[in-house]
């Protein structure tokens, strides 16, 4: 039986949504930014920042979905390839105020392959990092701006996982073991 | 699904869930193009050996540009100044590449399987860029790339493909790929090339232009070549158009939202006339932009499965 231990509850993960988007919202008070979910996980993430940040600005925020895997460092040492996903940026990122939106913060390198991906869009006039979970453990010097929970006590061979399912149940944050 | 393959031979060899995986990813890289940096770093540090034994030109630049797109480092090697003039042979010639820490080997060859045979004895990928008159499978996926996107679908259409079927790889390939998918296919010309074997893999053969095209949904034209009428195939360039041209008459026996199609380069005034090739049902030329995606994807799926 492998381990599967939910960390937060669907509730807890709406409260800490609603607590990184009063962050952002104290960063950015005129509510002029763009939020970029990456995927998996990053997109509905991102989607339930927009709905709180416009439920505290009036004002719902620009969204996009960006696809890294072009980007990877680890390009031909997975054993599996990546799947290719729509990136979606229906506006001009020049000048923009860029929240980076992701799941769970763990070696930065995600991160650091999104802000190469997002910088071959345009220049934008600055890019912050909203993530639910951050594990502390970065390989890169990458932090957060925005954090949900953290969570710098989960042990290296087990993982965080984020799910957003329609089914409550299926909804939370859980610590997991990898498959091996 | 999971993309297993180092090498792109034929599309013979491919499940449709294959192909339609291509088809898939080439869609996203068609975007990379349409960018302000048209360039990822996927295939950055890798390295790509363009090894034309045969002389091309449009289907080089494109595997070329979709090398520099990816960020591959790149040699472009010609048989004219290649050691094979010398003596040496396909097989060493390759294994020379391949001791440099290659890749990747992007082979066009005048013979029938080559790249499957040095595919068998490298570890590199290979990709096949055309294998004389067997195999051209980028080609073809471009060419179904174009038909998805233009109909939505490829299931269930009528494609005919008129012109030199018999020493055609892009019929060949095309043939495989549309059958896989589920598309109907007539074949068309002078009865010399369009012989009547080909029925028996399960596409129609019509040796008339009108019986021919009055159904398709698409209609792809391949290039006459003038020697192939000193090989007596056909009388005259004059009578092959005069039979099986496309030109504003036999436009009218199309669907009117019929696709004309052909790999180039075009013969104007032989497979078909100006007005086809730059009128409204032409996609010729979105079928050359849409070769770089198709190629795109398929150097960045096998190069993710060559083991180093």
């Amino acid at each position: 039986m492998t381990l599967k231990k939910l960390l937060y509850s669907p509730t807890e993960m709406e409260d800490a949504v609603d607590r990184m988007a009063g962050a952002i919202q104290a960063e950015f008070p005129d509510g002029n930014l763009a939020l970029v979910g990456l995927y998996m996980q990053g997109v509905p993430l991102s989607e339930r920042l927009a709905e709180a940040l416009e439920k505290r600005t009036g004002r719902r925020p620009d969204l996009a979905r960006l696809d890294i895997s072009l980007y990877r460092d680890d390009f031909g040492k997975r054993s599996a390839l990546p799947l290719i996903r729509e990136t979606v940026i229906p506006f001009d990122i020049s000048e923009a105020n860029i929240i980076l939106v992701d799941d769970v913060l763990s070696s930065g390198r995600t991160i650091r392959a999104a802000l190469d991906a997002v910088t071959d869009y345009g220049r934008p006039r600055l890019i912050r990092l909203a993530v639910l979970a951050d594990r502390g453990c970065p390989e890169y010097p990458i932090r957060a701006d925005y954090v949900g929970f953290s969570l710098f006590s989960i042990p290296e061979n087990h993982k965080v996982v984020v799910h957003f399912n329609e089914d409550p149940e299926e909804t939370g944050v859980f610590e997991m073991e990898w498959k091996r | 699904m999971e993309w297993k393959r180092k090498d792109l031979l034929s599309l013979y060899d491919l499940t449709a869930e294959e192909i339609v995986f291509l088809l898939d990813t080439a869609e996203e890289f068609k975007k990379v193009s349409e960018r302000k940096v048209k360039k990822v770093p996927a295939l950055r540090g890798k390295t790509v050996v363009n090894f034309f034994v045969e002389p091309s030109t449009r289907t080089r630049v494109s595997f070329e540009l979709a090398e520099q797109r990816l960020s591959a480092d790149i040699v472009n090697m010609q048989a004219a100044v290649s050691s094979l003039r010398k003596g040496e042979t396909l097989l060493d010639t390759v294994r020379n590449i391949e001791a440099l820490q290659v890749d990747l080997v992007v082979m066009r060859h005048s013979a029938p399987g080559a790249q499957a045979f040095i595919a068998k004895h490298l570890s590199c990928g290979v990709v096949n860029a055309g294998d004389g008159a067997h195999s051209h499978p980028t080609q073809a996926l471009l060419d179904i790339f174009t038909i998805r996107e233009k109909k939505g679908c490829v299931k269930g259409l009528n494609v005919a493909i008129v012109g030199d079927i018999l020493h055609s790889r892009v019929a060949r390939s095309n043939i495989w790929g549309l059958l896989k998918l589920g598309a109907n296919v007539t074949l068309a010309g002078p009865a010399t090339l369009v012989p009547r074997e080909f029925e028996e893999i399960g596409v129609r053969v019509c040796h008339n232009l009108r019986e021919a095209i009055a159904d398709a949904d698409v209609v792809n034209l391949l290039r006459i070549q003038h020697e192939r009428q000193a090989a007596g195939f056909f009388p005259s360039t004059g009578e092959y158009a005069k039979f099986f041209g496309i030109n504003r008459e036999t436009l009218k026996w199309m669907k009117p939202d019929a696709l004309i199609m052909h790999p180039g380069p075009i013969n104007r005034d032989v497979e078909l006339t100006s007005e086809v090739a730059d009128g409204p049902n032409s996609v010729i030329l979105e079928q050359v932009t849409n070769g770089l995606a198709v190629r795109m994807a398929v150097l960045f799926l096998v190069a993710g499965c060559v083991k180093k």
